[in-house]
């Protein structure tokens, strides 16, 4: 079991997780393993780009407001190195305005914290183009 | 405004003494027309004697031609025997050495006793003429004016005695002439003698009448330079009223050439068309009566220029004194000016009536030993006694409120024992029982035995109760940025408290996924609920922080640690501040001391200025945003807190202003947090300011002393302080 459990392991999708705050960062990857997803986390956008997970993640949750680079900020960013992984922002702002227009700008979702675990479910098989 | 107007006076009657008197030297040619080097002198000396009340005036001709040496000698007052001319002029040329083109131009105490000045003036322009000696008792002598007289006396005798001495040898050429003409006829027919008569005639006319012209016209021209050079307008009129002499001031001043004026009234000239009948009527009854209410005074009237414009003039007319038909000088001077100054000093005092009406201020000089008190009007008004009232203490006391007579009896008492300065506020009662407030201000002035306090009386029962109106609209406005601070806060406070609440959410979920597998994952799903109990104690934090900033408590003054309240006051912000990509760099004083003061109205303060700060550095891209928060003791009494950013910093002009309520810089901003935070902060004795930073930014400090005067004793100090009910 323990075997199936690795060689499963490595082949889930790989899910990273980009938040400044930890009680996020703390939480969120043992739900996605719930989900079967592998995730690995990150505190900033810089941090995130200067890992090997660039090329390998194939879904990303986005905090939006971030000391330093912002959510968006690395959107742009990904989007003029070529690289455009599925992107599920989230946020503790209250302000629903940001929503229609990250989703216009290619964002598969926005969630507001704090969020149910179908949301974050839908919005992460809709990235992987699962369901 | 006239100064001095009696030297004023005085000076100009001298003046008008001294152009009479030129004007009679300058007319004795027309008396010596004809006359012989004697009579010159003769008439000249008298008139120096009399103008100018010489002691002593002797004259010398050294070159009289073909005639006796001329010497004559004018004496004030004979003290006993006089020496004859010839002696006293011998006397006075040893005195000088007999060379009169070396002499000094003043001697004194030269001859007898007392001091005497004694001026001698060379006849000639080399004194090839001779020389008079003037001599006065007086050592002022000659003023500035009797030198000039004495001059143009002097260049008159000249020209008088070279005329003189021409006209004598013509009348020598003519004598001459005459006997050869008679030997030369004896010779000829008696026939020719019709001839030679009308040519003697006629060259003895023609003769006479180009010296008469020469006379006049060096006699024009020396009066016309004295006339021109003038500064005041000199015009003068013959018997009937017209124009003979018009100088460039009266040109200058009325705007028309000589040359127009000359033969016309002068009355229809500068007199303006409403008064002429009545100059006229005067001029006329004067030339019948010789009564005039004109003539040797100074007057002031009004005269009319070229243009038609009017404007005020001084006029004095004089007679002059020459025989004949009767001519007359006027002087005129201008006074626009003078009446102009006469009239703004009476519009000024206008004004300051007026002033003291619309300030409410009354003015007031009260002599201390001899309790005279003068009023100003405004002071009659405020104080409601009938303006001709004698202002007496007495009086002053029953308009005094009489819960204050007491104090102003005191008051005055100790001023009278100690001459001290004079400031002090009290109530009036008016008779219909309205009570004023009034403040009192005076200084003293003058010296022993005359003194006199000046002061100022200021009612200012409407600054009270604007005061107190202000006190309310200004803790109107505190709510006001209280509830403006809140809807800006509302979303740092989501945010702060979404955050937790996300962690719960999503370890309850993962908790309960866990259980429900199989085999449930039991260790998994007990470190899912730890996390959430401790996301849950962050969450409860947050919210007794805000409990605290936004309770519902009044404003209460407590005993508090500002680096506590600071620190929960960058707790709140420091999300906002961060997703501001602002970097919070917290330099708290350690041992700072506690304070006194509303914790929640400080922090208000505080957060403000964060935000400020946060603010002023949105736009810097260039350089970190780095804002730094500080508390340090001040003094031994106060505690400093300042917050300084690199931001944009601020216009020197706006410095001033930003304070004032409403003034912002911000797109957004109502401009009310700097005005109210600095209401908040004086309220609690402190002050709160600006100031630039050596580089970019700037820093706001506000200080504050650690025991606020009286607050933990005198319980009307916190009342002071407006209560701030919860906006939440």
């Amino acid at each position: 079991m323990e075997l199936r459990h690795e060689r499963r392991a490595s082949e889930r999708p790989l899910v990273s997780v980009i938040d400044d705050d930890d009680s996020v960062r703390d939480s969120l990857p043992d739900l996605l393993g719930e989900f079967g997803f592998a995730a690995r986390t990150f505190s900033s956008a810089e941090e995130f780009l200067a890992s090997d997970c660039v090329d390998q993640a194939r879904c990303l949750i986005l905090d939006i407001a971030m000391p330093g680079m912002t959510g968006p900020d690395l959107q742009r960013e990904l989007k003029l190195r070529g690289r455009e992984i599925p992107i599920i922002f989230i946020t503790a702002s209250t302000d629903q305005t940001v929503r229609p227009r990250l989703i216009e700008r290619g964002a598969i979702e926005c969630l507001f914290k704090p969020f149910s675990d179908t949301s974050l479910l839908e919005a992460v098989n809709s990235a992987l183009h699962l369901k | 405004m006239e100064v001095q107007p009696d030297l004023a006076s005085d000076e100009v009657k001298h003046l008008q003494r001294c152009i009479n008197d030129l004007v009679t030297v300058l007319a004795l040619p027309a008396i010596w027309s004809g006359g012989d080097p004697s009579h010159v002198l003769h008439t000249l000396l008298d008139a120096l004697m009399r103008m100018l009340r010489l002691a002593l005036v002797s004259v010398r001709l050294t070159d009289p031609v073909g005639e006796s040496p001329l010497e004559i000698v004018r004496v004030a007052e004979q003290r006993g025997p006089m020496p004859s001319a010839h002696e006293i002029c011998e006397a006075l040329s040893q005195c000088f050495k007999n060379e009169s083109r070396k002499w000094p131009p003043q001697l004194r105490n030269l001859m007898g006793e007392g001091d005497v000045s004694i001026v001698p003036l060379p006849l000639g322009l080399q004194g090839e003429l001779g020389v008079i000696v003037v001599v006065a008792e007086r050592t002022d002598f000659p003023r500035q004016t009797e030198a000039l007289l004495l001059s143009v006396a002097a260049n008159q005798a000249s020209i008088g005695l070279q005329e003189a001495r021409l006209l004598s040898q013509q009348k020598r050429l003519a004598s001459e002439l005459d006997r050869r003409v008679e030997q030369r006829t004896a010779e000829l027919a008696t026939a020719n003698e019709g001839l030679r008569k009308e040519l003697s005639e006629r060259r003895l006319v023609e003769e006479r009448l180009g010296q008469g012209e020469r006379e006049l016209k060096r006699s024009e021209v020396r009066k016309a330079a004295i006339v021109d050079a003038a500064l005041d307008c000199i015009v003068t009129i013959n018997h009937e009223g017209c124009i003979t002499e018009f100088n460039p001031a009266a040109e200058h001043t009325f705007g028309y050439r000589r040359d127009e004026v000359l033969g016309k009234r002068l009355v229809d000239v500068i007199i303006p068309p409403s008064l002429r009948e009545k100059h006229r009527q005067g001029f006329a009854r004067y030339m019948a009566t010789g009564e005039g209410q004109v003539l040797g005074k100074r007057i002031e009237m009004t005269a009319v220029r070229a243009d038609g414009s009017q404007f005020p003039v001084e006029l004095a007319i004089t007679r002059i004194p020459l025989e004949g038909p009767p001519s007359f000088t006027g002087y005129l001077r201008d006074i626009t000016e003078r009446t102009r100054a006469r009239q703004e000093l009476r519009r000024s005092e206008a004004f300051l009536a007026e002033a003291q009406h619309l300030s409410r201020i009354g003015s007031f000089s009260w002599r201390v030993e001899t309790d005279e008190i003068t009023w100003s009007e405004q002071l009659y008004r405020i104080f409601q006694i009938d303006r001709d009232a004698q202002v007496t203490f007495e009086l002053i006391g029953t308009r005094i409120h009489p819960e204050d007579l007491a104090v102003f009896q005191e008051h005055i008492a100790r001023t009278r024992r100690d001459r001290s300065e004079v400031r002090l506020e009290f109530r009036l009662q008016m008779p219909d029982g309205a009570v004023k407030y009034v403040h009192v201000a005076a200084h003293i002035r003058g010296d022993h035995g005359q003194l006199e306090y000046i002061g100022a009386v200021q009612d200012v029962t409407e600054r009270r109760s604007s005061e107190e109106a202000l006190n309310k609209a200004r803790s109107a406005l505190s709510q006001v940025a209280r509830v403006t601070s809140l809807g800006v806060l509302t979303a740092s406070i989501a945010h702060e408290v979404n955050q937790p609440l996300s962690g719960i959410v999503t370890n309850a979920s993962t908790c309960l996924r866990m259980l429900a597998a199989d085999p449930p994952n039991v260790e998994g799903a007990r470190e899912t609920v730890r996390r959430t109990i401790r996301d849950g104690n962050r969450a409860s934090e947050v919210i007794s922080r805000l409990r605290a900033l936004f309770s519902k408590k009044s404003a209460v003054t407590q005993s508090m640690d500002l680096n506590e309240a600071t620190r929960e006051v960058i707790a709140l912000s420091l999300s906002e501040l961060r997703r501001s990509r602002v970097v919070l760099r917290p330099e708290l004083a350690d041992n700072l001391p506690l304070v006194t003061g509303d914790r929640v109205q400080l922090q208000q303060v505080i957060l403000n200025l964060l935000r400020n700060a946060a603010d002023a550095m949105n736009t810097i891209d260039d350089r970190p945003r780095d804002l730094v928060i500080r508390t340090e003791p001040e003094d031994e009494d106060r505690v400093r807190l300042s917050v300084s950013d690199v931001g944009i910093g601020l216009e020197p002009r706006a410095a001033d202003r930003i304070f004032e309520a409403f003034y912002t810089t911000k797109d957004e901003g109502m401009g009310i947090g700097l005005s109210v935070s600095r209401s908040i902060i004086e309220r609690h004795d402190g002050r709160l300011w600006a100031t630039p930073n050596n580089g970019p930014g700037i820093t706001f400090s506000f200080s504050i002393p650690c025991r606020p005067g009286g607050v933990a004793s005198d319980g009307t100090r916190a009342s002071r302080i407006p209560s701030v009910s919860g906006a939440a």
